[in-house]
Order: structure tokens, then C-alpha cells, then sequence
């Protein structure tokens, strides 16, 4: 097969079927250089990022929404064309008719939708409610066949932020292949294999397959239709790198139109444009300038896509984040690099856009990048506090070269594989629940079976017997759990054009994850080496406890607790394997908060390594605030023993530093970083956010946001606005170590 | 003075000020000098940890990966109070191809430890009194070894930051080609609650805390921008 706008391209395998990354392999050129080729930004993008940061300020000034549409479901069809400056725009498309104007998407649950229009002082029209009464949601599903126990375990927030509202995200649409190969060749693959599936027995798996493949189908024709309303026709193969930046946009803003999961990745797209955009220079129709002027372009509406939450849901997920995830860079299976002059310009719209925290634009960081392009990754670091590393020398073994990143560290093969989301369990208060025999410490319930309570100094051997029980229990309710959720989602929310941009024969993860892993961790150190006896309040259950003595803790690479660490998240990860997944889906593990560590804390009583009840937990893999001693070093190095192939949904580390800590000038700051990230993945880090600033710049900005409205930072797997924190998530910010300080 | 054995305070890892790239900071106990300005009081005495030798040099390699373009800052203290354990340790780390710098006030002239060694960080204390004359004895050696000498400087104002003074240094580093950098450090306080829980007395207490402008002054007087 052949269409004329393929000229130029090399020929391959790709033309014969959907195969986006024998495509990139083919084509791509890579580059060494440094970042002296890349363009300022146009006085047209000016002009419109003038217009966006007004469109921002009022969208704060409004308390965090500037307007919603509550009279329509949010649909592929269901708006009109909406532009920031239809004269000035190069890449088009919003999720509504207006930006930042927030669609309604009822599907995960009405209850949620309603909620998230009360808490801004909007009212879901009267037409939504009635026709959502005479259909099932997503949210109606599970809670229609949750059990008891199910109920009980998200009361107390044993498990929590579970997606059983709201839709699950974390899938990432091939979106490439609407560039590639055009909406009808997708639709006739996609019928192909209808036919195909239609000669299998019709078992159940084989008929949701093949009602799922009449709503992909169907999903694309609506593809289609929504870029009309724009004047466009996707149906053949993007001819230019303008079109194929705009059809591939397309594909990623059906998505968020159609779904509102909590992760909207965005996939790995550079690489793959540039290789338009290299086509389009050689052919003289393109001048650098303008490859990043669209570029630009295309990232402002990244940055504008916005889903409509309830506050509680802010609590967890905090600063209105999308995770529009974009992964940078990484090595090709052949020893090439992966980085092509794209991913600078990437990088770049953090300069000529300005910070800020979507895209979240992830490095894939092997020893092996270019050395120009690490030190502009780690200058761009330095500069913005805006993107994060994850181990390309880990993951590519596992998941080849053409994966990407999902939601913070969740890495899957684009268009090949998908996960179903998760969230996590806290390991913290799984520690209380066995100390009280199965008593949540703050409900006094009964939740899991009665087993011993623990009276006097507290044996370490007999507190891990009793874990293990606790842990085997917890396991099968996650797992059985996370089934009902999904097979929900299927059943209510299914994902119809980012199933519809995947193979029809997908992987699937069953990414479960841990909070409170250092709190854990350093609690049974201290049961081990010092002496901890639990303290009963009048209510029978454990209150406090009373520490005698030191412990080592984990964050300083110490040996004794670090494997500690790294045995409670084998156990966990080891028992979830024991109970069967809805659809055979892997299971995987994650140690990953989001910003939800606060929240954690705050539903978790005190526990025995002296962390007091309603204290914030460290986030993600961290080590608890302020315990590291060692250095940054022995820090990474005890976070970079937890083993990711026990954990293959990611590690999350966020690491903070203070500029002159890093060096006395830039071009040291931008070495140190480079080394340090080189040495924390040689090592077998899987991954780092990367802040290098002032807690004092932090506490002026809280005092005084006006004088710092940009102020990016990463805290778990992606990036805010530092203003877009509540109070209790700032100061558990500023609470973290920053190393350097004295 | 033992050979495999060692009294230190503690090993920091990952610092980026003590020397080139990055580096993991062994602090000994022990000084012979009680600076006023002093950042690490905890390290006058001996009292510290007990290292031996190949446990040392394990926990340093734990962080080879990093400090490829760095590398280990003998520290304190003063480790030339612990020069034979400190060759052994620069032996061993020598073998794993880590490069080994050391941090000292200069009193103590141990020929064989500066030869091994991959470079001195010479602390000026000239702040109360003239500059030791057996300073000018560790600069010959090292001249005559042609080591790579750092020079570092703590500025306390009124007492070091004087035309003399300043004058002084730039007359020895003229003499000293082997000074290859000039650090100036600005006088501190944050170490104050460290003398608050030993129980002991700021000595410089009175004196206000260096300032940008305050080094850009300095390095001016001796020539270097």
C-alpha cells in the first residue's frame, strides 16, 4: 500500500501494516548537537501566549475554573470549533467551544460530574441529570457489586483513590498512527480484525472484543467528524508537518474530550514528528523558526486541556494536573539515540513558551544520550524545575524502544499495551491494622479478620508473622477490588478512540501501587533496632508509641533498613500475584503518591518510627522528610536498591536541591546534574524529578504570589503551578529535605 | 598512628562545593587549630566513629557511579593528624580509580601524604594572627611537587578582609604558581546551633556574616575576576 504523502519517506514493513515504530526506526535522523540551531519564539506565538496568560489569570482569579458547559456531555461531536484566535492559530482544537471552558463528563460517575459543578457554583442542566437517570455509570457498576469488606477497606482509606468515579486513565492512544496512516486505513484495520475475531468461538472475551471493535470503529468515524468541524479532512495520511503535528493533536483531543481519566498521557511523539518537520525542511517549505512555531503552537493547547474535578478529587491529585505526559529522548534497540533536533524544541517551548507544568515532559535518560543533550536537559532543570528523568537503560529491556510513559512513571509500549489504573494501598496503616488486630487505629472497625493484638515491647519476628497475614489478606481484597473497578470501566466508560489507536490485541497491567513505603520501612527498623512499645488509648487501640533508642532509617544508605524497604515491596508484590486479574492483565506495583502522601498522613494514625498521626508521608519512594543525613547521594542510593522488577509500574523519587549546592556557577550546576543523574540510574534508579531551588524562594512565593505567579515545581511524578496547591500540600512541601541546607 | 584505622565524624555524600565534580566528604576528628569561624566544631576532638580501612573504602565505592568527574574530599578536622591512615586510604581509593583530594590547614608538612594525594585545598587562617611559617613549608613541598593547590580564604569581616591582609595572599600566590584557584568563603553563622549543642561558645559571634559584595572585593584586590 502507498499514498503520495508518504513521499520521501523510507519504505518499510510500516506500509504494510500499523507499525508506527518500524516507521520511526526507518526515518528518524538523530542528533548530537548541541542547542545553538533552535529559534526564539515568533512574534505570533507572543501575540498568543499575550492572550493565554490572560485566559490563566482569570481562570485563578476565578478560584481555579473559568467557566464550564453543563448544558452538553462532553463528546467527540458534542462542540462547535473553539480557537484562542482563529486568525492566529496554527494548530486548532479545543475540548469545548471556548478555551479553558471545562466540559461534562458524567460517564465515570453523576454524582462526581454534579459535585465538581456545585464546588465551582454551577448547576448540571436539568437535561443531563434526566437522561443520566435512565443509564448507568461506570461509578453505578462497581458500586452495585462491591462487597462489604470493599467498602470498608475505602472507608478507612486503606485503599484509596481508587478510580471507581471517574475515569481511570493512564492509557496512552497511539495518536501517531492518525499522522501516519490516515483515519480510514485505521478503520479498515480495525474491520479486518472484526472479521477475523468473528470467526473465533464466541466465548465472552471474544464477544467484548468484538463490541468493543464496533465502538472503536465507530469512534473513529466521530474522529473524523470532529476535525471537520475544524475544516479539516483526516481521512488520508498528514501531507506536511503542520498536518501531521494538527491530525495527531486530533487523535489526543478526542481522547480528552471523551474520557476524563486522571492521566491523559500523551505518549512519544518528538521523535516522530520530527521526522515530518525534517522532510519539510529538506523540501524548503519550512524554516526553523517556524518548526518551533509549531511546536509552540501545539504545546499552548496542551497546556489548555483541562478536566473538571471535584475538590476532594484536588486533595489527592493536587494542582489540577492532566499528565499530559510527553517522553523525550531514550536510545534506540539498534545503539542509536532516539534524540532528533525535535526533542530539543520540545524542551525548547519551556523557554519560548515559558515554564510551566504540562506538557510533563519526561526525560528517558541512558548513559548512552548525547552529551549535548544531557547538558541541556539538565540546564533546562536548572532553569524551570519543570521536567523529570525516568531510566531508559531499565525500561527499554522490558518494553523496547518505542514505550512511553503513562500518568508519572508508568511505563507501557505505545499503542501495544495498557493498564488498568490502580491507585494504592497504604502499607503504613496495613502496619496498624496488624499492631490492633485488624482495628482500623482511627474507625476502631473491625476490618480485616481478628488476629492478635500486640501488648509490650514489640517483637520484630512476630510483627512480620502477623504482617504477612495482613499482607495476604490485603493482596486478594486490592486485586479482587481492582477487577470489579475494571470490569466496570469496560462495561460503563470503555475508552473508544484510544482502544481504537491501539492494536486490537493489547497487554494489559494490573498496576496496583503503595503509599507510605519509607514510613513502613523506617516504623519496623525501629522494631528491629530500637526499642518500640505500643501505647492503648481508652478506646483499646493503639494511640502512639513509645521509642527507646536510635534505628537506622531509610535514606541514607543503610544497608539494614534499606532492605528492609526492599523486602516489605517483594512480600506485597509477591502476595498480589496470587490472585487472578480481570482479563489477564499483568499485575505490576507502583510506589507512587502523587500528592496524595498528605492525604495518606492525614487518615493514618502514628505509627512506631515516631511519625505522629495526621503527619504527611514522604511522597512516592522517598525517604521521610529531614531523616536523610548521609548526603544526596546515600539518599538516591537508598532509594535505587528498591528492585524495579518487583515494582515495574515505577519508583517515583523527588529530590530537591539547593542551587549552590550543586555548584558555585551554571556550568558546574549543569555537570554535577548531569553526573548525579548518571550515577543514580547507572545505579539503577528508575526515577527523578529534579528541583533545584530556595525553600526561601518558596515561603516569599506563599507570602507573596503576585511577585511569583510561574512558579513551577515537581512533586510526584509530574509538575504544578505552585499556587494551585492547597495550604496543607504547600507546607508539606516546603517540609522536605532540600539537600545542601545546613 | 594507625594505619587501618580511623576516627571520623562522618562521611557526606554528594557534595558539590568541596572540589571539583562531585564528591563524597570524609570528615576526620581531630583538629589542631581552634578557629573562631570554625564550621565543624563537632570534629576538634577525637571523639567520632571508628572506621577501619576496607570499610571505608566500601562505602566510598558505593558511590562510584557518581563522582566519575569527581571524586573523594579527605576533609575534618584536620586529616593530617591521621596522614598514615589517610595514605592507605588514598592507596586503595587510587586502585578504583577514584581521585582523592585533601582539605587542611597546612601546619602539618607530611611529604609522602601530599604526594599522593590528587591536590590540596590550602585553608588561609590569617584572620587573628600572621600566616603559620610552616604554611610557606607545606607551599615549597608542593611547589616542588607542582601539585594542584586550591587556595580557600574565610573572609570575616574587619578581621581578614583588610588591604594588608588581601595584599598578603595575593603576595603568596604570586610566589606559589602552584596555586592554581583562589577560593574565598564568606563568613558564616549557620553553624551556630552546632555550638549551641556542644555547649560551647560562638567565638565569632560578634562579627556580621560575609556577603557577595564582600568576596567580589577580595577577588578584585588579588586580581581575579
Amino acid at each position: 500500500m502507498k499514498f503520495e504523502q508518504w513521499n520521501g519517506f523510507k519504505e518499510g514493513a510500516w506500509q504494510e501494516q500499523i507499525a508506527v515504530r518500524d516507521f520511526i526506526n526507518l526515518n528518524y535522523t538523530p542528533y548530537d548537537g548541541d542547542k545553538s540551531f533552535l529559534a526564539g519564539p515568533t512574534e505570533r506565538t507572543k501575540k498568543v501566549m499575550d492572550k493565554v496568560n490572560k485566559l490563566l489569570k482569570k481562570e485563578l482569579d476565578k478560584g481555579g475554573v473559568l467557566d464550564v458547559d453543563t448544558k452538553r456531555v462532553s463528546g467527540l461531536l458534542a462542540y462547535d470549533a473553539g480557537y484562542i484566535d482563529k486568525n492566529l492559530d496554527i494548530i486548532v482544537g479545543f475540548q469545548t467551544d471556548e478555551p479553558l471552558k471545562r466540559g461534562v463528563n458524567p460517564f465515570g460517575g453523576i454524582r462526581m460530574a454534579r459535585q465538581a459543578c456545585e464546588a465551582y457554583g454551577y448547576k448540571l442542566s436539568d437535561e443531563i441529570e434526566e437522561n443520566f437517570k435512565y443509564s448507568t455509570t461506570h461509578n453505578d457498576g462497581v458500586f452495585s457489586v462491591y462487597t462489604d469488606e470493599m467498602r470498608a477497606a475505602r472507608k478507612v482509606g486503606i485503599l484509596t483513590g481508587l478510580p471507581d468515579a471517574y475515569g481511570r486513565g493512564r492509557i496512552i492512544g497511539d495518536y501517531r498512527r492518525v499522522a501516519l496512516y490516515g483515519v480510514d486505513y485505521l478503520i479498515e484495520q480495525k474491520k479486518a480484525d472484526k472479521v477475523k475475531y468473528g470467526k473465533n468461538d464466541m466465548s465472552e472475551e471474544n464477544i467484548k472484543c468484538l463490541e468493543e471493535l464496533h465502538q472503536q470503529i465507530k469512534a473513529l468515524e466521530e474522529l473524523k467528524g470532529m476535525a471537520q468541524k475544524y475544516g479539516f479532512d483526516i481521512s488520508q495520511p498528514a501531507n506536511t508537518a503542520k498536518e501531521a503535528i494538527q491530525w495527531l493533536y486530533f487523535g489526543y483531543l478526542a481522547a480528552i474530550k471523551e474520557q476524563n481519566g486522571a492521566a491523559m498521557s500523551l505518549g512519544r511523539t518528538s521523535t516522530f514528528l520530527d521526522i515530518y518537520i525534517q522532510r519539510d525542511l529538506e523540501r524548503g517549505i519550512l524554516t526553523e523558526e517556524q518548526a518551533q512555531e509549531l511546536m509552540d503552537d501545539f504545546v499552548i493547547k496542551l497546556r489548555l486541556s483541562r478536566q473538571l474535578r471535584t475538590p476532594e478529587y484536588n486533595d489527592l491529585f493536587g494542582g489540577d494536573p492532566t499528565w499530559t505526559t510527553e517522553s523525550v529522548g531514550g536510545m534506540s534497540d539498534d545503539g542509536r539515540t532516539l534524540v532528533t533536533k525535535n526533542s530539543f524544541r520540545m524542551l525548547n517551548t519551556l523557554y519560548t513558551l515559558g515554564s510551566a507544568p504540562e506538557p510533563n515532559l519526561t526525560i528517558l535518560w541512558s548513559d548512552n544520550l548525547p552529551d549535548n543533550f544531557k547538558k541541556f536537559c539538565a540546564q533546562v532543570s536548572i532553569d524551570t524545575d519543570s521536567i523529570q528523568y525516568e531510566n531508559d537503560d531499565l525500561m527499554r529491556p522490558m518494553y523496547g524502544d518505542d514505550y512511553a510513559i503513562a500518568c508519572c512513571v508508568s511505563a507501557m509500549q505505545v499503542g501495544k499495551q495498557m493498564q488498568f489504573f490502580g491507585a494504592r494501598c497504604n502499607l503504613a496503616k496495613l502496619l496498624l491494622l496488624t499492631l490492633n488486630g485488624g482495628k482500623d487505629e482511627n474507625y476502631g472497625m473491625q476490618v480485616a479478620p481478628e488476629g492478635k493484638q500486640f501488648k509490650g515491647k514489640l517483637n520484630y519476628d512476630e510483627v512480620m508473622q502477623a504482617f504477612d497475614k495482613y499482607c495476604a489478606w490485603m493482596s486478594r481484597l486490592y486485586i479482587n477490588t481492582l477487577n470489579v473497578i475494571h470490569r466496570m470501566h469496560d462495561k460503563y466508560a470503555y475508552e473508544k478512540i484510544q482502544m481504537a489507536l491501539h492494536d486490537t490485541q493489547v497487554t494489559r497491567f494490573m498496576a496496583c501501587g503503595v503509599a507510605g513505603l519509607s514510613v513502613i520501612a523506617d516504623s519496623l527498623s525501629a522494631i528491629k533496632y530500637a526499642e518500640v512499645t505500643p501505647i492503648y488509648g481508652e478506646s483499646g487501640l493503639i494511640e502512639d508509641f513509645d521509642i527507646k533508642g536510635d534505628f537506622p532509617k531509610y535514606g541514607n544508605d543503610d544497608d539494614r533498613v534499606d532492605a528492609i524497604a526492599v523486602d516489605v515491596l517483594t512480600r506485597f508484590s509477591n502476595e498480589l500475584k496470587k490472585t487472578p486479574t480481570y482479563r489477564d492483565s499483568i499485575h505490576t506495583l507502583s510506589a507512587l503518591t502523587i500528592t496524595s502522601n498528605v492525604v495518606y498522613g492525614k487518615k493514618t494514625g502514628s505509627t512506631p518510627d515516631g511519625r505522629k498521626k495526621g503527619e504527611p508521608f514522604a511522597p512516592g519512594a522517598n525517604p521521610m522528610h529531614n531523616r536523610e543525613t548521609c548526603g544526596a547521594l546515600a539518599s538516591l542510593n537508598s532509594v535505587s536498591k528498591l528492585p524495579y522488577n518487583c515494582c515495574q509500574d515505577g519508583i517515583s523519587n523527588t529530590f530537591s536541591i539547593l542551587p549552590n549546592a550543586l555548584g558555585e556557577n551554571m556550568d558546574k550546576r549543569v555537570s554535577n546534574l548531569s553526573d548525579m543523574l548518571n550515577g543514580y540510574f547507572e545505579n539503577g534508579g528508575h526515577h527523578l524529578n529534579v528541583n533545584v531551588l530556595d525553600r526561601a524562594k518558596l515561603v516569599a512565593a506563599m507570602e507573596n504570589p503576585e511577585m511569583y505567579p510561574n512558579i513551577t515545581i515537581r512533586v510526584s511524578g509530574y509538575a504544578v503551578n505552585f499556587h494551585k496547591l492547597s495550604k496543607p500540600q504547600q507546607l508539606e512541601v516546603l517540609k522536605r529535605t532540600y539537600h545542601g541546607e545546613m | 598512628m594507625e594505619k587501618c584505622k580511623a576516627r571520623i565524624d562522618s562521611v557526606y555524600n554528594g557534595s558539590a562545593v568541596d572540589g571539583k565534580g562531585l564528591r563524597c566528604v570524609v570528615f576526620f576528628t581531630g583538629c589542631n587549630m581552634r578557629c573562631g569561624f570554625c564550621h565543624n566544631p563537632e570534629t576538634w576532638t577525637e571523639k567520632g566513629i571508628d572506621v577501619t580501612l576496607p570499610d571505608l573504602v566500601a562505602k566510598i565505592k558505593r558511590y562510584k557511579s557518581y563522582i566519575k568527574n569527581g571524586g573523594v574530599t579527605l576533609s575534618g578536622g584536620e586529616p593530617f593528624l591521621q596522614a598514615e591512615f589517610c595514605k592507605e586510604l588514598i592507596k586503595a581509593l587510587h586502585e578504583e580509580n577514584i581521585s582523592v583530594i585533601i582539605e587542611t590547614n597546612g601546619l602539618i608538612c607530611d611529604k609522602e601524604l601530599i604526594e599522593l594525594s590528587d591536590g590540596v585545598r590550602l585553608d588561609i587562617k590569617n584572620q587573628e594572627r600572621e600566616i603559620n611559617s610552616k604554611v610557606f613549608e607545606f607551599l615549597d613541598f608542593c611547589q616542588d611537587k607542582d601539585k594542584f593547590v586550591t587556595m580557600t580564604n574565610v573572609l570575616v569581616p574587619t578581621l581578614n578582609d583588610t588591604q594588608e591582609k588581601l595584599q598578603e595572599l595575593k603576595r603568596v600566590k604570586e610566589k606559589y604558581p602552584c596555586i592554581k584557584e583562589v577560593k574565598f568563603l564568606a563568613f558564616r553563622k549557620l553553624c551556630e546551633s552546632k555550638y549551641d549543642r556542644l555547649n560551647k561558645p560562638f567565638p565569632y559571634e560578634k562579627y556580621r556574616e560575609g556577603n557577595n559584595a564582600d568576596l567580589q572585593r577580595a577577588y578584585s584586590i588579588l586580581g581575579i575576576c
